[in-house]
């Protein structure tokens, strides 16, 4: 990560041009922009009907051309939900707050406990080391329908479903493979030498982990939190069925507003999204180094 | 004072687990399933601490993965256990009355089940068809970034993008894409029919916009793998093919693709377990319509367990997935560290 | 007809200049050595050569036809990789029958060829196996049988040697001027070990900074060295070079002053322009011979440093004005630490730079 950290901007944002083979010049560049463009246009659509008025949103044909209104994004938070009505909270601000309260919790929480055990998995390999690490990884391939069953039931038994608790301790496990793996990952890339110098010298275990190990894997530690807080920010069906009224996130409020009263609202429904895409979009593009890693659990570094 | 797991360490926690099972299997019949919860869910977290108390009498890494291990005993395996239990008793979460015994008849149920084939066929098709069109556009994708030239990166972020995205986003979108009046798509087709488009009307409609917006999605993913193997063919070699005469076609395949295989071949596992599960875009766009004939069985398990609260039924049916995952994720693994020793 | 010719050839990359104004010509049949420390531009000449390394300035021709704008591809050449650039998921015969496919032979032809060349680096055996089972050696060898498969127009080799030990490198330096020789196509080899250069090359051309510094055979660059830079590089144990002030020249006879020796030595004509100023005087280790009694062409110093080297010790004598020098003895002759020794030059292997360190000729 150091050698990324040391790029300069122009290296970061792809202008400089490096010689020799393998090299294409602007032609190329003009070719990817256009079909880059084509591919990320049902983003860019939705981000530009965020900010048209229910009529533009609606025209035929589309409007690319249109006076830009903040009148969505004000509606996503407050808004009257009939003619004439005053305009009332409508509850997601709190969604927000959850979805970002949520996500924010259980990765911290993943993270410190993942962190640890991926250090356990990598540095002192117990027995079946693999076996272990195999059905870590299980957990997180599932599908979440296979998961969910069992785990309604035992928070309807134990009175956890639609609490803060259950919620963050049930992202907390969802995010606890993902952390692990990607850490493992992360940990096996460190060179043993400087551990076992530190050792000789008579650094305790705890003082490698916190003074030698940790630094080297900061880069590591911010990658795998924005991946966690990404992947619990955008999870759905645990959340429709665990959550409750107020502990509800955006995804889940999301879906019940295509159904429901502002089904044809689409400005509306674009303002959400593009509220709650920015953040995903904004991360991804930091996070560009360690993306390949990221998707694959750790399980392909590069 | 020796304890009993120094002796016979690794037998008492192994132990532990058919006893769970057989202590929380009496329960669950005898008991009301509140109390039954608590007392096997004690069980199980007893036989984990043992396995910790195990590892850590000869490891200090025991210390270190005991948490990490613990909790997900707690909010995964046990439950998954749990499930596994109820899967052959007679049980609805929507009922009072507790369990009785049913022994293999939901498996027998679900296996010869012709719903279950159906749904399992339409997954099949949706994921052959999706995982094509995916690794199809990945790939091309991938050819395109694979040189370097200028502003590549900002420009590889706009197609990195869509898989970091929400399904329900997604969903949401293409559901406006789709819409029949005023969406893109409707009024492209219009221009040349004159007529509306309802896209979603017809089954094969429906599958083409469910696969049209779950690859769009995940393309990316596997043009991310496929570059990962295009930039890792040393340069020297293209240089030496160019030196060699060697044809473009030649170069693709004896250079380029030899590196890009065990991407290709991870790319394709990791996309099928996905697609497999295919669940929020289908929730979101068709809701299993028209009819059943996008229904996948992840969908389908969703409503067996809590629309129609046969909960045994779809825990073994879920025991059927989770199987299948398992397969696909142990090949996974092992492409994947066959990759990363070489 | 198999030739290379540069002409002022040149490489910027940016600002910096990697290849300045190098002119060189490889005849028929002849092996050009590029020899010279890392990042002195010599494997950038090579790739500018090859065409994998867009030319700034000059030209490069290759069997008298200007090929800059050329793809390698087009210019017919055989090139050998520093790490071989073997295909990976090839076998040995596979890679070796890579450059045949665009000859347009038949299969059989195809392998006849390929049997061929295999049997003249008795690769014979592991024609079936994958690159990344083999030796270095095999690989080295594997490599060099895909450049002379068939029959280009020239032969590079950039760096062949470098990835193998000792003993393999030396049986290969003796593998390779074979088989060249028997091939009588114009090469170009680069590398930075003066033994590969040495042995291998009917010239050498040694560069440093993106310029040649000399180019000759290997006699004339280790006899007649251009300059300090030459005369430095090229012999081992190194050359010793003596800051000194040329005092007064008479009869073709020089006095120079070296700190508190001087010492007398026949010096050509144009030598006496430069009386008054300083100058280099080089000795090679082998041109000193220890005499019992100081004399006008003799250097004194105390015995600081014994290393043996086999047949010969090499010792390093520092003089009066802690100057090391380098001493060749042959190894019956014994010397012990701190002993003072009186060192003759021999006069025919001393050569005298100026001060802008020419050799004065």
């Amino acid at each position: 990560m150091s050698a990324t950290d040391k790029k300069s901007l122009a290296e970061r944002l792809g202008l400089k041009v490096y010689s020799g083979v393998g090299n294409a010049g602007w032609g190329r560049t003009l070719f990817a922009a256009v079909i880059s463009f084509i591919y990320f246009f049902p983003v860019f659509w939705i981000i530009l009907t965020a900010f048209k008025t229910h009529n533009d949103a609606l025209a035929i044909p589309p409007k690319f051309i249109f006076s830009p209104t903040f009148e969505n994004f004000v509606a996503v938070f407050s808004r009257a939900y009939s003619a004439g009505a005053a305009a009332q909270d409508t509850g997601f601000a709190l969604y927000f707050f959850n979805s970002v309260f949520i996500a924010g919790t259980s990765v911290l929480l993943a993270l410190a406990i993942g962190t640890l055990a991926a250090f356990g998995f990598s540095r002192y390999p117990l027995r079946g080391n693999d076996t272990y690490l195999f059905i870590i990884l299980t957990t997180r391939m599932l599908p979440a329908i296979v998961v969910i069953i069992p785990i309604f039931l035992m928070f309807r038994v134990a009175g956890l479903s639609g609490t803060y608790i259950g919620v963050i301790l049930l992202y907390t496990a969802f995010n606890l493979p993902f952390t692990i793996w990607m850490m493992k990952s992360f940990f096996d890339e460190l060179s043993p030498d400087v551990e076992d110098a530190a050792r000789i010298d008579g650094s305790s275990d705890r003082r490698v982990f916190f003074k030698i190990c940790l630094p080297q894997v900061k880069a590591g530690l911010a990658a795998t939190a924005v991946f966690g807080l990404i992947l619990t920010w955008n999870e759905f069906l645990f959340a429709l069925l665990l959550t409750g009224v107020d502990t509800r996130t955006v995804p889940v409020a999301m879906a019940q507003t295509i159904g429901g009263d502002i089904g044809v609202r689409w400005g509306l429904l674009a303002a959400i999204e593009t509220l709650f895409l920015i953040p995903v979009i904004v991360v991804t593009f930091m996070l560009q180094n360690h993306l390949l890693r990221g998707v694959t659990f750790g399980t392909i570094k590069r | 004072m020796m304890k009993v797991w120094e002796v016979y360490p690794l037998r008492v926690a192994f132990l532990s687990i058919p006893a769970a099972l057989l202590i929380s299997a009496v329960a669950i019949t005898l008991l009301p399933p509140s109390v039954s919860f608590w007392v096997s869910g004690a069980v199980f977290v007893f036989s984990a601490f043992l396995f910790v108390a195990y590892a850590w009498g000869r490891h200090a890494g025991g210390l270190l993965v005991a948490p990490a291990i613990a909790l997900l005993f707690i909010m995964n395996i046990f439950p998954l256990l749990w499930s596994f239990g109820l899967s052959f008793f007679h049980y609805r979460a929507n009922r009072l009355a507790p369990p009785r015994f049913a022994g293999l008849h939901y498996y027998e149920k679900v296996l010869t089940d012709p719903v279950v084939w159906d749904r399992l066929q339409v997954t099949a098709q949706l994921v052959v068809l999706t995982v094509s069109l995916q690794m199809i556009v990945g790939f091309l994708l991938a050819m395109l970034f694979a040189k370097q030239f200028p502003l590549r990166r900002v420009l590889l972020i706009l197609v990195l993008t869509p898989m970091m995205l929400s399904f329900v986003a997604v969903g949401a979108f293409f559901r406006y894409y789709y819409e029949p009046t005023f969406g893109l798509l409707s009024q492209a087709v219009r221009v040349f029919t004159g007529e509306p488009f309802v896209l979603l009307q017809s089954t094969a409609g429906a599958i083409a916009g469910i696969v049209f917006a779950d690859a769009w999605m995940w393309s990316p993913f596997v043009m991310l793998l496929v570059l990962a193997g295009l930039v890792s063919v040393p340069k020297y070699l293209y240089e030496a093919a160019s030196i060699d005469r060697i044809s473009h076609w030649r170069r693709f395949w004896n250079i380029t693709f030899p590196y890009v295989r065990s991407l290709l071949m991870l790319a394709l596992l990791f996309r099928t377990i996905e697609a497999f599960k295919l669940f929020d875009v289908v929730f979101l766009l068709t809701e299993g319509g028209p009819g059943t004939s996008t229904e996948t069985i992840a969908v389908y398990v969703y409503r067996v367990s809590f629309q129609y609260f046969k909960t045994s039924e779809s825990a073994a049916l879920a025991y059927i997935l989770l199987f299948t995952v398992i397969v696909l994720t142990n090949l996974y693994l092992y492409f994947a560290n066959q990759r990363n020793r070489t | 007809m198999s030739t290379i010719e540069a002409t002022n050839l040149t490489k910027t990359f940016g600002s910096f200049t990697a290849v300045r104004d190098v002119d060189m010509s490889v005849g028929e049949g002849e092996v050009v050595c590029l020899l010279g420390p890392s990042g002195c531009g010599k494997t950038t000449t090579l790739r500018m050569i090859a065409g994998l390394e867009s030319v700034t300035e000059g030209e490069v021709k290759i069997g008298g036809r200007v090929m800059n704008k050329l793809p390698p591809e087009k210019r017919d050449i055989a090139m050998v990789f520093q790490f071989y650039a073997l295909y990976p998921s090839v076998s040995i015969g596979g890679n070796i029958e890579m450059p045949l496919y665009h000859l347009g032979l038949s299969a059989e032809e195809r392998r006849q060829e390929v049997a061929r060349v295999a049997e003249i680096l008795q690769l014979g055996e592991v024609l079936e196996r994958l690159p990344g089972q083999l030796s270095e050696g095999e690989k080295q060898r594997a490599a060099v049988a895909r450049a002379i498969v068939r029959d280009p127009n020239c032969f590079l080799f950039d760096e062949p040697l470098s990835r193998l030990d000792v003993e393999q490198r030396h049986s290969m330096r003796g593998q390779i001027k074979e088989v060249l020789s028997g091939l009588s196509k114009a090469t170009v080899i680069v590398t930075h070990d003066q033994m590969e250069a040495l042995t291998m090359a009917n010239r050498i051309a040694i560069m440093r900074d993106g310029m040649i510094e000399q180019i000759g055979t290997p006699h004339e660059v280790f006899s007649q060295p251009r300059n300090v830079f030459v005369a430095g590089f090229i012999g081992s144990p190194k050359m010793n070079l003596l800051d000194g002030r040329l005092l007064t020249v008479k009869d073709g006879k020089a006095t120079i002053e070296l700190g508190a020796d001087s010492v007398v030595f026949p010096v050509p004509a144009a030598a006496e322009a430069l009386v008054e100023s300083h100058l280099t005087i080089g000795i090679r280790p082998r041109a000193l011979e220890p005499v019992d009694s100081p004399s006008e062409r003799s250097l004194t110093g105390q015995v600081e440093l014994i290393e043996p080297m086999g047949a010969e010790t090499l010792v390093h004598v520092r003089d009066e004005d802690e100057r090391d020098l380098r001493v060749v003895l042959p190894r019956e002759r014994k010397v012990k630490p701190g002993e003072v020794l009186h060192l003759a030059c021999d006069l025919t292997q001393t050569h005298i730079f100026d001060d802008s360190g020419l050799a004065v000729r």
